[in-house]
């Protein structure tokens, strides 16, 4: 699985990218992969307000519905509309085009409780 | 690889549920569907033991030919299983229910004055279903006599030596053939076929072609509480046989009408229904999904669901997908086509 360096990850296996107070947000190869094929993802607005270990939006393959949690709290201030009619990108391209929403961090101590690319990889490999 | 019935099956191979669908749609795919059962049904009472324990009329068919037939529940006429019979010869035939129902079949069959001799052989076979537009064609680098087995025929063919039975049928809307090959034998016929151009598919794949299809799936929409003529299936059922398995108690439901009926719902958008959901028309409930998905096909999600039987076809209703209301149309399956 591919668990790149520089991101922050949360234990419900998603990302977090960093940038200043703003956190660019997905899920993991190892998700995608536990899911299947995604065909469909409800995605949050922008503007709406999420706090860390809440559901802000579901991912459904062809097997599943999952729930997405948001890995930190904060305002949801850009979405990857794009994802809407091209789910399948959560797949291809999990750390890139398959990106889903950047958050406007208002407690950015919360990155503390989440694990870097080692803890991440040790916590799938257990 | 999934725990399904007792066995491990894989949901996919490598390119996944959705590739492996289109595959289907627009080449050839091959299943192991050895989760299948086999009852082998032979000697002087198999013909009237399979008349009276299922719905179907053999006489309409012949040795040679295959039949999609119905067990039923003798107090109710739910469907306890939906089998294809594969009549291979005169006085043999080998009777193919879901994974888990094997031992009610077996019983159904032994019920009748003359009880034939039934030999359960599952462990003994291996069953590939090769199943798309292209199967004939890239089957018959493998063996021209399977390929050319009829679509609901069935034949005793060798290939590379190794006696099978190749049959006509399958579960996805395509043509195909279903091999029945020896235990031993069916790792190399797989190789063989994987060889020939034809892509492995799993569980999910071969339950999201099945869906959009328009096909039942036992536990879905049939079942306890389900008779056939609620699943839409009547034509499986033969009242002018005489008395079989069930019939007193679903000639009572056909005189009184069933209180609902399987139809299909296709969805405004990509979101996938899931079984168990309320199905609403002016807010008020007219039914349940039975089984939803997302239809590669058509890129729309698809379901079953059992409705109310005053519902026409085009009717707009909304699906409560975890309380959300989605708009789907009232449409007669299959969806892919």
């Amino acid at each position: 699985m591919n668990v790149p360096e520089g991101l922050r990850y949360s234990s419900d296996h998603e990302w977090v990218q960093v940038d200043g107070d703003s956190a660019r947000i997905g899920i993991t190869d190892y998700a995608q992969d536990a899911l299947g094929d995604v065909v469909y993802i409800d995605l949050p607005s922008t503007g709406t307000s999420v706090d860390a270990g809440s559901t802000f939006g579901e991912v459904e393959s062809t097997k599943s519905v999952s729930d997405l949690f948001a890995p930190v709290s904060g305002e949801v201030v850009a979405v990857n509309d794009e994802l809407a009619d091209a789910p399948e990108r959560l797949n291809t391209d999990p750390y890139g085009d398959g990106w889903i929403c950047t958050i406007k961090m208002s407690d950015a101590m919360q990155l503390d409780g989440l694990l870097d690319a080692a803890g991440y990889t040790a916590l799938i490999d257990g | 690889m999934v725990p399904f019935g007792g066995w491990d099956m894989p949901l996919n191979y490598r390119d996944g549920t959705i590739a492996e669908h289109q595959a289907c749609r627009s080449g050839a795919v091959v299943f192991d569907v050895s989760h299948l059962g086999t009852v082998r049904v032979t000697g002087d009472g198999a013909f009237a033991a399979l008349q009276w324990a299922f719905t179907n009329d053999l006489n309409r068919i012949a040795p040679g030919k295959a039949q999609y037939t119905h067990l039923l529940d003798a107090d109710d006429a739910s469907v306890l299983d939906d089998i294809i019979v594969w009549w291979v010869d005169e006085d043999r035939f080998d009777v193919m229910p879901n994974a888990s129902n094997t031992d009610r079949v077996v019983n159904a069959l032994s019920e009748g004055p003359l009880v034939p001799e039934i030999t359960d052989v599952t462990t003994n076979r291996a069953v590939l279903a090769i199943q798309g537009p292209d199967a004939r064609e890239r089957l018959a680098a493998v063996s021209a006599e399977a390929a050319a087995v009829g679509r609901f025929a069935v034949a005793r063919v060798e290939i590379d030596g190794i006696p099978v039975v190749v049959a006509g049928t399958g579960y996805t809307g395509e043509d195909g053939v279903e091999i029945a090959v020896p235990a031993g034998a069916a790792p190399a016929l797989w190789q063989r076929v994987l060889a020939a151009g034809i892509t492995p598919a799993g569980l999910g794949a071969r339950d999201t072609l099945r869906l959009e299809a328009g096909l039942p799936l036992h536990g879905h929409e049939l079942g306890p509480g389900i008779s056939p003529l609620q699943a839409g299936l009547g034509w499986v059922v033969r009242f002018d046989k005489g008395e079989f398995r069930g019939s007193a108690a679903l000639a009572e439901e056909r005189d009184r009408g069933p209180h609902r009926l399987l139809r299909g719902l296709l969805v405004e958008g990509r979101r996938p229904p899931r079984e168990g959901q309320r199905v609403l028309l002016d807010g008020t409930e007219i039914g349940v999904v039975s089984s939803g998905n997302f239809s590669p096909v058509r890129g729309q999600g698809v379901a079953l669901a059992f409705l109310d039987p005053a519902i026409a076809d085009g009717a707009a209703v909304v699906i409560d997908v975890r309380g959300t209301e989605v708009a789907a149309t009232v449409t007669k399956p299959p969806f892919h086509r």
